[in-house]
């Protein structure tokens, strides 16, 4: 059943002034370097990797394309609606391997390639128990509370997929250089945290009314190492 | 008997002592081999991870060269631009793939793939060599070759481990990425062969908590997995666990897991070290582990032991001898004597202990046998005073008046005690009425070793009375005739008096004799008895005479 259109523009101002004059919006962003060992392509890594010699070897993406900055602000605000992600199995790989997501939301497993997997949530097992996924097979999960899930093929462990179920809309990817902005922020208090390749590797109280660049500096797999702060803006 | 208690018990000491030593002693060895085993499984760990990463590298190496063959490079080339025939491209790598590598079981492949620079598989040989024109740019060794590494992995799937080595395959020029190639090396059973054979030790291989190849105990690895996961910290921390004891049906194993490197890690797949536990240190595994080999001359110390086992022997012998065997003789030859009339009684100062005690017992139960009435005669044995009482006109010996023959002070003839103490029996000594024999003759030998059994002439004149109610007795024998017998009495008497220090003076054998007759009559009258048997006794101090009716 459709919403009239007043009715909508109604609730839509109600909210614009209702929000006290005392709150202003601004932007958080900086920087996150993370570890060396975390520009590398790979999880899990054998006992050689070396160059060719011959050709330059390509390095991009790394676990910088898996990361994501997220806040959490004390004050209750909008979560992203709930909406359905397919993820695409197959090439031994899963596209996307990062989705974020409002609460209520549903990934789904699509396998489109020529072998079985077996995914489930390692951490969470009662969320998402191992079940098969035949070639051409689709598997739906539903993810109601916020927080960070990593789904991974147990047959073939480097297919990882990191769910994120947020509760409001202050997050951010990185770039190739590890920057991310998150706009709009209202000032206040609120927890800065960074997910990177299946779990939550940093977290931080910050003030959103300073206005200055972070700089973030996360290394080992534990997460939080050292903090910089540049000068603000 | 003390230094002998003191012995054995020094002896049961020493025992206990040795059986604590033979016991505790292997208890370090047995920690020391049980460490030298631990290490020794951190050695083999450590020369299985240098095996595996020596062999990754060979694989590297292989596959690396392999992609250099110019038919397989300008093939994925001609793939990776789309030019020609994905089917004649195929069949071109999969024939050169086959010339080159004719067995690729025998070289420990068991898989080899070629794929262009997208990823995808142009050719297979080996497992699944039908198949291609799939993608396996996910895989992260394959996508790391098209970026132009050379790497490894390993790969657990299907319920099988594999390492995998990926190269780039470059252009006939060399400037660039024409596709990858990639190596399976079989990870099963010839592999965990092949560590035991270099390691010297039992391998099993295990992917997501089951075994995947071992070369013992198969079947009772099933427990092993979770007793690895209780050391996840340690695997992640230094990449091995320690040496942990395990149990595979009888044997006690020491065990040391390490985890694969790769993808295989995060699929709990493992590889481990098997070494023995020494034996217990227990008495029956103690028992149940020597062997003959130990008990031969050269190895054990039978002389020493052997010594020391006849040392305390002897000196235990010894003492019991000395504080046993030894007194008991003297003891007996004692009473050998005692029971000859040699001596009086047991000189209990001559032995210590328990004999000492024993001989004062013996001493005391002859007293006490000296003044025991005789049961079945009420007369046996009594002062002759109590004897013939008034009747016989007056005292039966009134040897006190001076000058007489029987002048023995008033005192030496007390009047008897009415109960209780009865005056001592004559030389019969019959035992005491629980266990004493008729008592005629008085003088029958009685038992041999008991107080009833010492002969009338045993109580020697040396021997002092103990106390003042102790009284000696000079007895005489039975079988004389009356002017023997008066005549040993009257002997007996003199002798007794001069030891107990009082005058003889005056006394002579016949009026001795005379007043024998006269009371021996006396009596006879009086309890219509046979005849009257005297006896020489001490009595405080004093020589008194005793008179026995004799009935039969």
């Amino acid at each position: 059943m459709s919403r009239p259109l007043s009715a909508s523009f109604v609730v839509a101002a109600a909210l614009l002034f209702a929000r006290p004059a005392r709150v202003q919006a601004g932007t958080v962003k900086g920087v996150v370097h993370l570890a060396d060992e975390a520009g590398s392509t790979r999880l899990y890594q054998g006992y050689w990797r070396l160059e060719n010699g011959n050709v330059p070897v390509q390095s991009s993406g790394g676990a910088k394309a898996e990361t994501v900055v997220v806040l959490e602000l004390s004050r209750d605000t909008h979560a992203p609606a709930a909406r359905t992600v397919t993820v695409e199995i197959g090439g031994l790989d899963a596209r996307p391997r990062l989705v974020i997501l409002g609460p209520g939301s549903v990934v789904e497993l699509k396998n489109t390639g020529k072998v079985t997997h077996e995914f489930s949530t390692p951490e969470t097992p009662s969320l998402m128990p191992v079940e098969r996924l035949m070639p051409g097979g689709l598997r739906r999960q539903l993810f109601n509370a916020p927080g960070g899930y990593l789904i991974r093929c147990s047959e073939y462990p480097h297919i990882a997929i990191s769910a994120i179920v947020v509760k409001s809309s202050y997050f951010s990817a990185l770039d190739e250089k590890g920057n991310f902005s998150i706009p709009d922020v209202p000032d206040g208090k609120a927890t800065l945290k960074i997910w990177t390749r299946g779990k939550w590797v940093y977290e931080e109280e910050i003030d959103t009314t300073k206005k200055e660049a972070l700089s973030i500096k996360v290394s080992g797999p534990k997460g939080k190492e050292t903090k910089d702060k540049d000068s603000a803006e | 008997m003390f230094l002998s208690k003191i012995w054995f018990i020094l002896v049961a000491l020493v025992a206990g002592l040795a059986v604590t030593v033979a016991l505790v002693a292997p208890r370090p060895a047995v920690q020391k081999l049980s460490t030298l085993e631990g290490q020794r499984l951190d050695r083999a760990q450590y020369a299985a991870e240098q095996m595996l990463k020596v062999d990754a590298h060979k694989w590297i190496d292989r596959v690396s060269k392999l992609g250099r063959d110019a038919i397989i490079s300008e093939s994925l080339d001609s793939a990776s631009r789309g030019a020609g025939e994905i089917n004649v491209i195929h069949k071109t790598v999969q024939d050169r793939f086959n010339s080159l590598i004719p067995d690729l079981a025998s070289g420990g492949i068991a898989a080899l793939a070629a794929v262009d620079n997208k990823g995808r598989v142009i050719a297979r040989a080996g497992e699944n060599d039908k198949e291609y024109g799939d993608y396996v740019t996910g895989a992260e060794v394959v996508a790391d070759a098209l970026r132009g590494y050379l790497s490894d992995d390993v790969w657990g799937m299907n319920g099988r481990l594999m390492r995998i080595a990926a190269a780039p395959v470059l252009s006939k020029g060399r400037d660039r990425i024409v596709g990858a190639l990639y190596v399976g090396a079989e990870t099963g059973d010839g592999f965990v062969e092949r560590l035991k054979k270099n390691l010297d030790v039992d391998v099993a291989l295990f992917l997501r908590g089951k075994p995947v190849a071992t070369t013992a105990y198969a079947g009772m690895l099933g427990p092993l997995p979770d007793l690895i996961a209780q050391h996840a910290q340690e695997i992640e921390k230094v990449k091995r666990t320690p040496a942990i004891p395990f149990t595979a049906g009888n044997d006690q194993l020491l065990v040391v897991a390490a985890p694969f490197a790769g993808q295989a890690g995060q699929q709990q797949a493992f590889y481990v070290l098997f070494g023995k536990q020494p034996a217990n240190a227990d008495l029956p595994a103690l028992l149940k582990n020597t062997s003959s080999d130990d008990l031969k001359w050269g190895r054990f110390p039978w002389i020493p032991l052997a010594g020391g086992v006849l040392v305390a022997l002897v000196i235990g012998l010894l003492l019991m001898r000395n504080e046993g065997e030894k007194p008991l003789r003297r003891m007996r030859a004692d009473l050998k004597q005692l029971a000859r009339g040699d001596i009086f009684k047991l000189q209990d100062l001559h032995y210590g202990g328990h004999f000492g005690g024993l001989a004062r017992d013996i001493n005391a139960a002859i007293e006490r046998y000296t003044h025991a009435p005789s049961a079945p005669s009420a007369m046996a044995g009594k002062d002759l005073n109590a004897i013939l009482g008034d009747s016989a006109g007056g005292k039966a010996f009134d040897l006190p008046s001076p000058g007489s023959a029987f002048a023995p002070p008033p005192p030496a003839f007390p009047p008897p005690p009415p109960s209780g103490f009865p005056p001592p029996p004559p030389a019969g000594f019959a035992p005491p009425p629980a266990f004493a024999p008729p008592p005629p003759p008085i003088f029958a030998p009685p038992p041999p070793f008991s107080a009833a059994s010492i002969p009338p002439h045993a109580f020697d004149a040396d021997i002092a009375p103990a106390g003042p109610e102790a009284t000696r007795v000079v007895a005489s024998a039975d079988d004389v005739d009356e002017d023997t017998h008066f005549k040993n009495i009257f002997d007996d008497f003199v002798a007794t008096k001069r030891e107990c220090g009082e005058s003889i003076t005056g006394l002579t054998l016949d009026k001795f004799k005379d007043k024998l007759r006269g009371n021996k009559d006396a009596l006879m009258s009086k309890h219509q008895c046979r005849t009257v048997r005297f006896a020489v006794y001490v009595k405080d101090g004093r020589a008194a005479l005793k008179a026995t009716p004799i009935r039969d």
